[in-house]
């Protein structure tokens, strides 16, 4: 029975919150409430089982003095770099290519979203393949056909290597979202910039400088500051490919359910990352958003 | 700027279109290529096999037994022994059906799509009324809600495994099959439902109010305007939502692998093909069909969710 | 039909008052029409009334009851909106009829409804096109469509015409009054176009700032503005204001003495000489020569004439008095050139004399 006490606008509200209500229930047991529960269990010796015992700020310290966990933040912090520069660059130059017009256009430009589509799992070991040593369209081709290499390589065998492998699978796997994006924004641009540009004695590359980068600046910026975010929480991507490659997240999981299991140094990993990440939003949400 | 191209132009530009594809699709071709092959062909560089090799796709589809059971003589014997009951027998031959080598696939692609379906359903549901209230309703702190919102969808799961593991354990869901079962529901649908409340709230944001106050007008109370304006008018978004959804759960491996390792019937696809892979009775024609029949379902729905997109419902019923 | 009753509204939006102690009494089957500058409050003021908007203080009555906390879709009423509304899914015939449905109307009701209202839209061919293949028009007629079958207690216009271009909009504008002459129903109309509020309103209400300025008939409007804000919105060319200093018998511009009507200024006036605004519509205004003898004409002479616009039967003279400019309407006998001078008359008693601090009309 609706009260009739109640404004309309007073009711709007009511059934605002009715309807948000499942969805903030639900956020905030299984997002909220373990985020801090995370913080809380990385002051804890936590066994698999459940049990934990209160060792204070110990697992920071001996995180401090991980040489692994050094190597892990160094592996991801390249990581990120390859896949951020990698991917925008790509998917600029693919949107510069696509803005042109040819004959069968809209058909390789969907064709061209299928990697983002693909799931993981179904392509990884495809990639594996291409790089594997023995089969490996990769290896006849750097060995046999170019001469290269001497030998036969396992890339993926190597963690050093195989990071490199990582990024490239990564590019490739999400240049085409943020291709998505530019040449939205791209088709958006007034052609009639282009043609004051043009009779203001600007070539082909002038254009670009002066008119069309200004015009993407913010897509870029969001783009890489998102791929970023996002790159940091990856883990199929690289764990299926590479499980050597340790980025943060994959360490996080050895660590909480392989070998000697310590979930609470584990979950104090994580909440180093939880910074690093709650940096990062904040940075999009100030300089990008601008909220 | 409609100049005519001259030939060289046109030559680089075709080069380029042509990379660019070759880099988008080559794995794809590799991985179909590969799923067709007979062993001795894997090495061979051509993409085209020397002999079509069906033999992967029937085995994982179920049409052939993928490996005799292979019980050693002694055991046997041992068998028909008749002090042995008849669950210590059920147990010994269990052993030699090793699991690692019996794939069934479709079992698995079930699990993975009822796992799937399942959480992105839910996610929507819930996303389409929390979505419409703080995108279209007035509410004190609607504003602070919305950005919670943008924030907890770039959090992501990757940094709660360990806190949801230890919770599910807590409340003794991480004992059972099914309590590990649900758990991995629950978190599918919580990694999905910030992306879900994300992507509805923006496109719920561009459908003009006015419609909906021409509908309450028109005798209809805002829970019902949702049913009958906004719903139908979101169809194309609501299916991009769901394959969104669908696919993230559909690729998920971490907590998969956490809560279902041990049962090995209930894996996933993604759990499956990691375990098959790393088995090393690895065969590459298996893996690769095996990715193949990963990735038909999702192509269809990407195809599906293409052509509904650009549909482009909103337009007409108001003027910009 | 029903009569519809505003009793000291205020809207607030936050911290900021957007509607003063709106009080406005509609009579049953009236048409009132809404007018007013862009922000002064028009969309605002109908939204409260159909209750898509809280009231902030005071009380709306629909046939006497107070409705303040009836949600829309309990108040009985039909809208047509700026943007048409329409519902994208829906072909025309399934927009028309929503309501109805909702209401739970019979088959037949419905049908006749349906077939009287299409008739009368001209909209047989199209009831089972979507929006999307409908012209604005069209669109425009969909949505007047959509409130006529719904039997509605008040209809509710939201400036409806101003997407359509200037030739369908005179038809539309025409259309409208003919629903209202047939259907008879309570309208509420908005518009920031004088001419759509002179033509429609039975009466019409001017609003600027939240305020509502004045509320009357057109004539009495065009005749008797209550101050220099109406005297201007309402009329094109808009009425010249020009400043002068007024006496008991005369009123002084740029110079010239001009004898004031009997009875003209209603309050008392100051002998000493008291600035105010004169108004004088550039309608009223007359070229001497072509005056007949025996008028009681006041003249103002020797005006300059700047730059004249031809419109067809009238010429627009655009005019310098002193340091003043001010406009005329002359029809096409008159003579007049650019760079000329000429003595212009008018009857006094259509002029109007404003307070210059509180912009009233002393002459009403
Ligand atoms: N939802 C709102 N929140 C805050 N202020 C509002 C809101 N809606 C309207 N206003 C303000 O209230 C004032 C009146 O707005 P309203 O829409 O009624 O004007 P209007 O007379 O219809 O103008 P127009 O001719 O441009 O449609 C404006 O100053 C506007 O900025
Ligand atoms: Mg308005």
């Amino acid at each position: 029975m609706v009260s009739m006490e109640l404004t309309p606008e007073q009711r709007e509200s009511r059934l605002g919150w009715q309807l948000i209500a499942p969805c903030l229930g639900v956020i905030g047991l299984l997002i909220i409430y373990p985020i801090l529960y995370n913080i809380y269990l990385s002051f804890f010796d936590v066994k698999l089982t459940g049990d934990k015992i209160f060792i204070g700020l110990a697992n920071y310290e001996r995180l401090l003095k991980d040489a692994a966990f050094y190597g892990s933040v160094l592996t991801t912090i390249i990581y990120l770099i390859g896949t951020v520069v990698g991917t925008t660059l790509v998917a600029l130059l693919v949107a510069l290519l696509m803005n042109i017009e040819f004959p069968l256009r809209s058909l390789v430009r969907t064709l061209i979203l299928l990697p983002y589509f693909a799931p993981v799992i179904s392509v990884v070991f495809g990639w594996q393949f291409i790089f594997d040593p023995v089969n490996g369209i990769y290896n006849h081709v750097m060995v046999e056909v170019l001469g290269l290499a001497a030998e036969r390589h396992n890339l993926i065998g190597q963690p050093k290597t195989a990071l490199f492998v990582v990024i490239v699978f990564d590019i490739w796997k999400h240049f085409p979202i943020s291709y998505l994006l530019i040449v939205s924004k791209l088709q958006s641009i007034n052609k009639d910039q282009y043609e004051a540009a043009a009779i203001d004695g600007y070539g082909p590359f002038g254009r670009f400088i002066h008119v069309t980068l200004p015009e993407l600046y913010f897509v870029l910026g969001t783009l890489v500051i998102l791929r970023l975010i996002w790159n940091l929480n990856k883990f199929e991507d690289v764990y299926l490919l590479a499980p050597n490659v340790q980025t943060l997240p994959i360490f996080t999981y050895y660590t909480a359910f392989t070998g000697i299991i310590d979930q609470g140094f584990a979950a104090s990993i994580s909440v180093v990352q939880f910074a690093l990440l709650a940096f990062l939003i904040y940075f999009y949400v100030k300089k990008v958003l601008k909220w | 700027m409609n100049r005519k191209r001259s030939l060289l132009q046109n030559m680089l530009l075709t080069l380029a279109i042509v990379a660019v594809l070759f880099f988008c699709l080559f794995p794809f071709v590799q991985i179909l290529s590969t799923s067709l092959k007979h062993q001795f062909d894997w090495g061979n560089p051509s993409l085209i096999p020397v002999k079509i090799n069906l033999n992967a796709y029937k085995e994982l589809l179920g049409f052939v037994q993928a490996t005799e059971e292979q019980i050693p003589a002694t055991v046997k014997k041992l068998l028909e022994n008749p002090l042995i009951t008849p669950e210590q027998r059920e147990k010994i031959l269990a052993k030699y059906r090793s699991t690692s080598d019996v794939f069934p696939f479709p079992r698995f692609f079930l699990n993975t799509f009822l796992l799937s379906a399942s959480a992105a359903s839910v996610s929507l549901a819930l996303a389409v009324l929390g979505a419409y209230a703080f995108s279209r309703l007035r509410f004190g702190g609607r504003t602070i809600i919305q950005r919670s919102i943008l924030f907890v969808y770039m959090v992501g799961g990757v940094l709660l495994m360990v806190p949801l593991y230890q919770m599910s354990v807590k409340v003794g869901l991480a004992r059972t099959v099914w309590g590990s079962l649900l758990s991995l529901l629950l978190i599918y649908i919580i990694q999905t439902l910030p992306v879900s409340l994300y992507m509805l709230g923006n496109y719920f944001r561009t459908i003009p109010y006015s419609i909906e106050e021409a509908a309450t007008t028109d005798g209809c109370s805002r829970l019902q305007s949702i049913f009958v304006i906004i719903i139908p008018l979101s169809v194309p978004m609501l299916v991009t939502v769901f394959v969104y959804c669908f696919i993230i759960a559909w690729n998920e491996f971490l907590f998969a692998s956490v809560f279902l390792k041990q049962y090995h019937m209930f894996h996933t696809l993604p759990l499956a093909l990691q375990s098959l892979f790393v088995s090393k009775n690895a065969i590459w024609d298996r893996i690769m069909a095996a990715s193949m029949l990963t990735l038909i379902p999702v192509i269809v729905c990407f195809m599906f969710a293409m052509r509904n997109l650009s549909g482009g419902l909103a337009e007409g019923g108001v003027k910009e | 039909m029903a009569s519809v009753r505003f009793k000291n509204v205020d809207k607030w939006f936050g911290k900021t008052q957007v509607l003063h102690d709106i009080n406005l009494d509609i009579k049953e089957s009236e048409f009132v029409v809404l007018v007013g500058p862009s922000g002064c409050g028009k969309s605002t003021t109908l939204r409260l009334l159909a209750g898509l908007e809280d009231i902030s203080a005071g009380d709306i009555y629909i046939n006497d009851k107070i409705v303040n906390l009836l949600e829309p879709q309990h108040r009985n009423i039909a809208m047509v909106f700026q943007n048409y509304a329409l519902y994208p899914h829906k072909n025309v015939q399934e927009n028309i009829i929503f309501g109805l449905k909702r209401a739970k109307a019979s088959r037949d009701l419905i049908e006749s409804r349906l077939d009287k209202a299409s008739k009368m839209l001209q909209l047989q061919e199209f009831l089972q096109r979507k929006p999307a293949q409908l012209s604005g028009g069209q669109r425009q007629r969909v949505a007047m469509g959509r409130a006529i079958v719904r039997d509605a207690d008040v209809f509710l216009f939201d400036e409806p015409l101003s997407n359509l271009d200037a030739k369908l909009r005179n038809q539309m504008r025409y259309e409208i009054r003919r629903i209202h002459r047939e259907y008879q129903t309570t309208s509420v109309y908005v518009t920031h176009d004088q001419v759509e509020a002179m033509t429609l309103g039975d009466r019409v209400v001017v609003m600027k700032d939240g305020y509502i300025e004045q509320v009357g008939t057109p004539m009495e409007l065009y005749l008797q503005p209550k101050n220099i804000f109406v005297a201007t919105f309402i009329g094109a060319p808009s009425m010249n204001i020009l400043d002068a200093t007024l006496y008991p018998e005369y009123i002084e511009l740029e110079g010239q003495k001009l004898p004031l009507a009997t009875n003209l200024v209603k309050t008392s006036v100051p002998s000493d000489g008291q600035k105010v605004k004169f108004g004088i519509r550039p309608d009223f205004f007359q070229d001497e020569q072509l005056i007949s003898a025996g008028e009681a004409l006041t003249t103002l002479p020797n005006v300059h004439i700047d730059i004249i616009e031809p419109l067809g039967y009238d010429r627009e003279l655009n005019l310098k008095l002193g340091h003043q400019t001010l406009k005329a309407r002359l029809d096409l006998r008159s003579t007049a050139r650019e760079g000329d001078t000429i003595n212009l008359c008018f009857d006094m008693r259509r002029a109007h004399i404003f307070d210059i601090e509180t912009e009233k009309n002393l002459t009403i």
